[in-house]
């Protein structure tokens, strides 16, 4: 089960972490939390995916990073959605809705 | 912009990730301790989870933005570490490659201006330059005629412009000493057709060249500012050119030179009568097809065109016909050939140095596998360390690539200070970014040749085997076989490719020497030549009257050298002796000859008595001309052994006569052989003798002069003192070419010898550099086996045994060289038989030779390893390990 829970549809997870970070500046562990414990653990983020995905998304622009105080009272890397990063979500989320739509017709129709 | 900040700020983001990742890593920990996992467990699930550091760290780097360009950064910092640890190589390497690409750089630069630079004109590659051909004169190519120029004007549809123009040499008479001008008669539509403009006035127009105008002349712009000092209010002054005035009405804009090394234009003006005429071949002709039309097309309308002129004038014989070549291959002619055997050459001293660089790098290379198979099991990508490899080779290639260049613009500028005056193209070589790309280029492609094998070979290694090789004995044996077969591959093929450029060099070499020591059937020492030009006829004044003018003035000035201490003898032809040009004569009638060939053509010169008495050319029958035989008296002829044989089959040909043109009605004149001289090489040394038959000069004669002064001392100290005595009884005589026969004879060799003089430096380069190849493996292999020598010894085997080991095993690959580099050479003979002369490609001797110098040389290159084999002290070596 293990093997299920952490596959990924490509450019899925670009479009979850934009979306866990919109809901305010967060770091890279609590990123990896969030989208563990929102998804009812079916998604476990493996983190040789989530980090170079933070840095890929900071270095398009779409996510800006500055180093504050956590919640433990260490400074930790916290990312925060830039406009950029919106307007890309935005897209992305228009684009999943029209895929799973898409899908989800094919699947009925071939009942 | 952020991406390349960060690669000034790596420090602080290499240290930012670590801190981000170990945070995700402490809170995991804190996070499991809290689920109530003892701290171990906790540690130990949470490193699990999160799996190895560095590969994340890596996928991270190698994903940002410069990422490449920092990686290269890297590299090349790490290369150039290690080139400067290694200071010795890389200078040897350097140098190396220096010789190798600073030799292609140069004869890039040379070639490129000569051969491949479109010529200077507008429109360049579209221009075809015209000529006639004839049945009467087969191997010449002729001029044309006007009619022939008009037809082809109006009726070849594949011409958009077209000029016609022919060269001449009028003498400038006005200020300072009289000087020869080479002019160009020039149509309507010549400047044009070539995008030329003035700097100063106006160049010529159609109205200049109608009958009746006045005389003008446009200057050249070396000719303004040397002559004229770049005095602008030279328009409308006159010069004298041939005693008659012309106005200046332009200057030429700098760098203009159509025909090349012309110095004034004149407007083509000819007389009704020579419009007409159809064996006026006397017109060069400079077309330029329209875009797009093929040179072919061209040609097929010139065809139909020349049908049609040999149907209108039944004297043009079968086998009239035109054709056309391009410009820039009229231009630059035969020596095309020569300049890519030197491209060839060069091209061979680079390969040879890559080769060479390819082993030095492979013996290197060995000596640094636990490097790399450390950096491979530290997790160094095969396409890293290859690329690694590779920028090390391209920036030892470019440090190469630098010096080189230098050398190559010393050597561009070396060519163009010994470069023989006639060179095509000659004052447009230059140093210019052309040499800088093409160096860069050659840099770089060399760096990647010389690179990749070793390179490859690095990257490819298998970390365990060669981490272990370094403790073991000889677990690498294997490797190292293929290795010394590499080696020995390279120097198979350095061998060969020297052989070839020593067998070339030799031949060009042997070439000089034979052009040089080629007897030309007369006496060279002591003898002085130099040119008197005469003004050309005036057509249209009294012919006879102007000719015995001439001869007058020309036994005067005889007279006045005579007076001269040191001279012993004078005598003249209408052509410079050696200097390649002669008058050819078709059609020619014999009385009493053999053959009855129609085609009868012979060279012919004028000469002046005592001739061939001056020259030491010795007289086989008869007399040679006297100062009584002038154009009342008999026409006479002599003739020289070849056409004697040739026509009569013997040399008793006195009495016979030869004729070689009409009087008015038709009726041939005829001269009588009076005597047979020896045949000599005058015309060329290059030339085996061919039939020449002599006219007095004081019967005809063709204005042209060339005096030949016998002295009893140094002929060079003379010229002067003889120039002043001419100048003294005749001060606006023009006195050119004045040259010793030596020199002449050393500048009519001037191409070969510098073609040969770069071949040798070439093939000296590409020899000591596939020597010093040899060397290094040689001295590699017998370094690595130096403990299996030393085993080979403890057991008995005696030091001359040893010897022997080495010397067979260093000249396998230069035995397979020579056999290699032998056919290369044997079919390259074809390409470069053409600038031999007095030996066949294939010249055994030669072959022998360089078999021998390389085989000898080659042992040496062993001998020092092997001596150092056979004084191996088994303990040393054994302890080795």
């Amino acid at each position: 089960m293990a093997q299920e829970k952490s596959e990924f549809l490509k450019g899925t997870l670009d479009m979850l972490v934009l979306k866990v970070v919109a809901l305010g500046p967060i770091h890279g562990y609590a990123i990896s939390q969030r989208i563990q414990q929102i998804s009812k653990e079916f998604f476990q983020v493996p983190q040789g995916s989530l980090y170079p995905a933070l840095h890929r998304l900071e270095d398009r622009g779409w996510l800006s990073a500055d180093w504050r105080e956590s919640e433990t009272g260490r400074d930790a890397k916290f990312y925060t959605l830039t406009r950029k990063g919106r307007k890309q979500l935005e897209t992305e989320l228009v684009y999943w809705e029209r895929l799973s739509d898409a899908v989800a017709l094919i699947l009925r129709a071939a009942e | 912009m952020h991406w390349l900040r960060r690669l000034f700020r790596k420090e602080q983001s290499e240290k930012q990730l670590d801190a981000e990742l170990r945070f995700h890593i402490e809170r995991q920990i804190a996070d499991n301790f809290a689920k109530g996992m003892a701290p171990e467990e906790a540690r130990r699930r949470a490193q699990l989870d999160f799996g190895g550091l560095e590969p994340i760290k890596q996928e991270i780097r190698e994903s940002r933005r410069g990422h490449l360009l920092e990686a290269l950064f890297q590299d090349l910092r790490y290369a150039s570490r290690l080139l400067r640890q290694n200071l010795g190589f890389t200078i040897a390497a350097a140098i190396t490659l220096a010789l190798g690409i600073g030799a292609n750089t140069a004869i890039f630069s040379i070639v490129n201006a000569v051969i491949l630079r479109p010529l200077p004109y507008k429109d360049s590659a579209r221009m075809v330059s015209l000529s006639t051909h004839t049945a009467m004169y087969p191997t010449f190519s002729l001029g044309l005629s006007w009619i022939d120029f008009q037809q082809i004007r109006s009726q070849a549809s594949s011409v958009e412009q077209s000029a016609a123009y022919y060269e001449s040499e009028k003498t400038l008479t006005e200020k300072g000493a009289p000087a020869i001008l080479s002019l160009a008669n020039v149509s309507d539509g010549f400047f044009e057709e070539l995008g030329a403009s003035a700097q100063q006035g106006r160049l010529l127009t159609e109205r200049d060249t109608r009958p009746g105008q006045s005389h003008v002349i446009v200057l050249s712009d070396p000719l303004w500012r040397t002559r004229f000092g770049r005095d602008p209010s030279v328009l409308g002054r006159s010069v004298i050119l041939n005693k008659e005035s012309y106005t200046i009405v332009g200057v030429a804009s700098r760098g203009f030179d159509f025909p090349e090394k012309s110095e004034a234009w004149l407007p083509l003006s000819l007389s009704p009568a020579d419009q007409q005429n159809h064996i006026f071949f006397m017109l060069q002709v400079l077309a330029k097809l329209r875009p797009g039309q093929k040179i072919k097309k061209l040609q097929t309308q010139l065809e139909t065109i020349a049908q049609r002129t040999m149907k209108d004038v039944p004297e043009l014989s079968a086998g009239y016909s035109f054709s056309a070549v391009p410009l820039l291959e009229d231009r630059v002619g035969d020596t095309r050939g020569a300049y890519f055997i030197l491209l060839g050459a060069a091209t061979l001293v680079l390969l040879i140095s890559c080769a060479n660089l390819a082993s030095l790098l492979l013996a290197r290379g060995s000596g640094r596998q636990r490097e790399m198979a450390l950096r491979a099991a530290l997790g160094a990508s095969r396409g890293r360390l290859l690329r690694q490899g590779l920028v090390e080779s391209c920036l030892l290639a470019l440090i190469g690539g630098g010096l080189g260049v230098f050398l190559a613009a010393e050597g561009v500028q070396l060519f163009r200070a010994i470069a023989p005056a006639n060179t095509p193209r000659l004052h447009e070589i230059s140093i210019d970014s052309s040499l800088l790309w093409f160096s860069l280029l050659t840099s770089v492609l060399a760096g990647i040749l010389f690179g990749l094998v070793p390179a490859r070979r690095a990257a490819r290694m298998e970390p365990n085997d060669a981490l272990k090789e370094g403790s073991g004995t000889n677990l690498g044996a294997a490797r190292s076989t293929r290795q010394s077969r590499l080696g020995d591959a390279l120097v198979t093929v350095e061998v060969a490719l020297a052989f070839v450029l020593l067998v070339g060099s030799a031949l060009m070499t042997l070439t000089v020497s034979h052009l040089l020591h080629q007897n030309p059937g007369f006496r060279t020492d002591h003898l002085l030549s130099f040119d008197l030009p005469q003004p050309p006829f005036d057509l249209s004044a009294d012919l006879s009257a102007q000719a015995k003018k001439q001869s007058e003035q020309f036994k005067g000035i005889v007279d006045e050298i005579r007076l001269v201490p040191g001279v012993a003898a004078v005598t003249a032809s209408d052509h410079g002796v050696l200097s390649g040009m002669t008058m050819m004569h078709g059609g020619l009638k014999v009385d009493g000859a053999i053959t009855s060939k129609e085609d009868r053509h012979a060279s012919a010169r004028y000469v002046y008595p005592s001739y061939f008495q001056i020259l030491g050319i010795s007289l086989v029958r008869g007399r040679e001309f006297t100062e009584r035989d002038t154009g009342d008296a008999q026409a006479v002829v002599l003739v020289n052994e070849a056409m004697a044989r040739e026509y009569w089959g013997t040399n008793d040909v006195l009495g016979k006569r030869i004729s070689m043109s009409t009087d008015g009605k038709g009726k041939p004149v005829w001269n009588e052989v009076v005597g047979v001289v020896a045949d000599a090489r005058e015309i060329a040394l290059r030339d085996a003798p061919s039939p020449v038959y002599f006219l007095s000069i004081l019967q005809g004669g063709n204005g042209s002069v060339h005096l030949l002064v016998r002295t009893l001392t140094d002929p060079e100290a003379l010229q002067a003192t003889i120039s002043r005595q001419i100048w003294s009884a005749y001060p606006d005589q023009p006195i050119t070419h004045v040259t010793t026969m030596n020199g002449a004879i050393s500048k009519s060799i001037g191409n070969e010898r510098l073609r040969s003089i770069l071949l040798v430096v070439f093939a000296g380069i590409g020899f000591a550099l596939a020597l010093v190849g040899l060397y290094g493996v040689i001295s590699y292999s017998v370094a690595r086996r130096v403990q299996e020598i030393g085993i080979r010894m403890a057991l008995g085997a005696s030091p001359p045994s040893v010897l022997v080991m080495v010397l067979r095993q260093g000249l396998l690959p230069v035995f397979l060289g020579i056999g290699l580099g032998a056919l290369a050479a044997f079919s390259l003979g074809r390409v470069i038989a053409s600038q031999l002369y007095g030996v066949e490609p294939s010249d055994p001797a030669t072959f022998l030779g360089a078999t021998g110098l390389v085989l000898l040389v080659a042992c040496i290159a062993c001998c020092i390893p092997a001596r150092r084999a056979m004084r191996v002290d088994p303990m040393v070596a054994l302890r080795y390990e």
